[in-house]
């Protein structure tokens, strides 16, 4: 099974069938990049939620909707309101998106392998294999 | 008269003494200055299920070529502080480091060996303990010193790696001329960390540090080893799983003779790779900071700035 990224989110949004979401644990319980994904999602949407919510000016919809406010007199709240979701958005794709300093099990490897290259126990018993399977992935 | 006696007793005495057992940093020595070529299994029992791999060794003046029959172009060069991962002739991953070289106090002893054959070849075999537990068999060849064969043990005595020769050739081909590892940057150790100077019985040998916040520190017990890495970003693996371990959730990867762990802390990306045998890797990563979740504006910093 390939990383199924599409079906994390509709797992999160219920859409999922029974078959889909046992074929998706059982993704997850092998697949560390997918169940830290899965946390991700589920950390922004709690953030989301958690934010406070605004009590609109008393009329402030009547008054819109019948035309009787000037888009000026509400400009630092519509300012503050695209701000926010500015941001939030910003956040939600800095999360999403993995970031651009990760390391690899490889470059671990390497260092590890070249220390223990200078062990006394260095040889069969203790050579540092490349990750095979990854490799030949 | 008198010290005459005493002057023979002492004679027969010391050589009793150091018979007690064969010296375990000897015989690894001598295995290293082996030159052969040779065929390895290796099979580990994990408590994430079975790793295994057959590769190709060749040995020469301290420097081991590790290839892989399903893989037939990639190669590994380690040896002296150097390894690099070669596919199809360009270099995938490679480090260089220099030790302080220091040694751990003995942890391990070995029994007096036995006899025994070995691929139609005289060996002999060696218990090594510590602390009253059997925790490696070893097989040497008795002509060159080569380490054939060797056993690790969990602590409850079930097996965790064995590691076996299943061709052997004495004659090794002669080395690559192509030494690409000396064209690399060496790192030195003795670097400062507030990483633990012992940790469950292993004692930290060299700590490296680069400029871009990235530290590593490599703890041995004079047989197993690993090394605990400190990074300012995350670190990804892909066929890892996660796995509690007192409480504290982590994620988990097996290969063949070795295992890692990463998580996060508030400070940034942790991991531990080493060669210990799962019953040792409890004791070990409660002495190292616990994963903690860096919080949703740690994160975003991270992800934004690295």
């Amino acid at each position: 099974m390939t990383h199924p990224g599409e079906l994390i989110s509709a797992y999160m949004d219920g859409e999922l069938t029974r078959p889909e979401i046992e074929q998706l644990l059982a993704h997850l319980d092998g697949c560390g990049r997918c169940a830290a994904e899965l946390q991700q999602v589920q950390i922004v949407r709690s953030a989301v939620r958690s934010l406070p919510r605004l009590e609109l000016p008393a009329g402030l919809i009547l008054e819109a909707d019948a035309g009787l406010v000037p888009l000026h007199r509400n400009k630092g709240l519509l300012v503050g309101a695209a701000a926010a979701v500015v941001a939030l958005v910003i956040a939600i794709a800095a999360i999403l998106t993995p970031s651009a300093a990760t390391v690899s099990l490889e470059e671990l490897n390497s260092r590890y392998g070249a220390r223990a290259s200078l062990d006394p126990a260095f040889g069969p018993a203790k050579v540092v294999v490349p990750n095979l399977a990854e490799l030949l992935e | 008269m008198r010290r005459v006696i005493v002057f023979a007793t002492a004679l027969v005495l010391v050589p009793a003494s150091t018979a007690l057992g064969a010296d375990l940093d000897e015989l690894l020595d001598d295995s290293r200055e082996a030159s052969y070529s040779a065929e390895q299994v290796i099979t580990c029992s994990t408590p994430d299920g079975v790793r295994d791999a057959v590769i190709e060794l060749s040995q020469s003046r301290g420097e081991l070529h590790v290839g892989a029959p399903v893989a037939p172009d990639v190669e590994v060069a380690s040896g002296s502080g150097g390894w690099t991962l070669v596919r199809e002739g360009s270099v995938v991953s490679s480090a260089n480091v220099q030790g302080t070289g220091d040694v751990p106090e003995p942890r391990y002893s070995v029994d007096d060996g036995a006899d025994t054959e070995y691929l139609g070849r005289e060996a002999t075999r060696y218990e090594m303990a510590g602390d009253g537990v059997v925790r490696a068999e070893l097989v040497f060849d008795v002509e060159i010193g080569a380490l054939l064969r060797v056993v690790t043990f969990n602590g409850d005595g079930s097996i965790y790696c064995e590691r076996r020769f299943v061709t052997f050739d004495p004659e090794a081909p002669p080395p690559d001329d192509e030494d690409s590892a000396d064209v690399i940057e060496s790192a030195e150790g003795g670097a400062e960390s507030d990483l633990p100077e012992t940790l469950a019985g292993f004692e930290r040998l060299d700590v490296y540090r680069d400029d871009e916040g990235f530290v590593f520190a490599y703890y041995s017990d004079g047989f197993f080893s690993f090394a605990v890495f400190q990074i300012p970003s995350v670190v990804i693996i892909d066929t890892g799983s996660p796995v509690t371990l007192a409480d504290r959730i982590y994620t988990r990867s097996f290969s063949p003779g070795q295992v890692t762990y990463a998580w996060e802390t508030r400070r940034g990306g942790m991991a531990m790779v080493g060669d210990l045998p799962p019953d040792m890797h409890e004791a070990v990563l409660a002495g190292l900071p616990a994963p903690e979740d860096p919080g949703l504006f740690r994160r975003l910093w991270r992800s934004l700035f690295g």
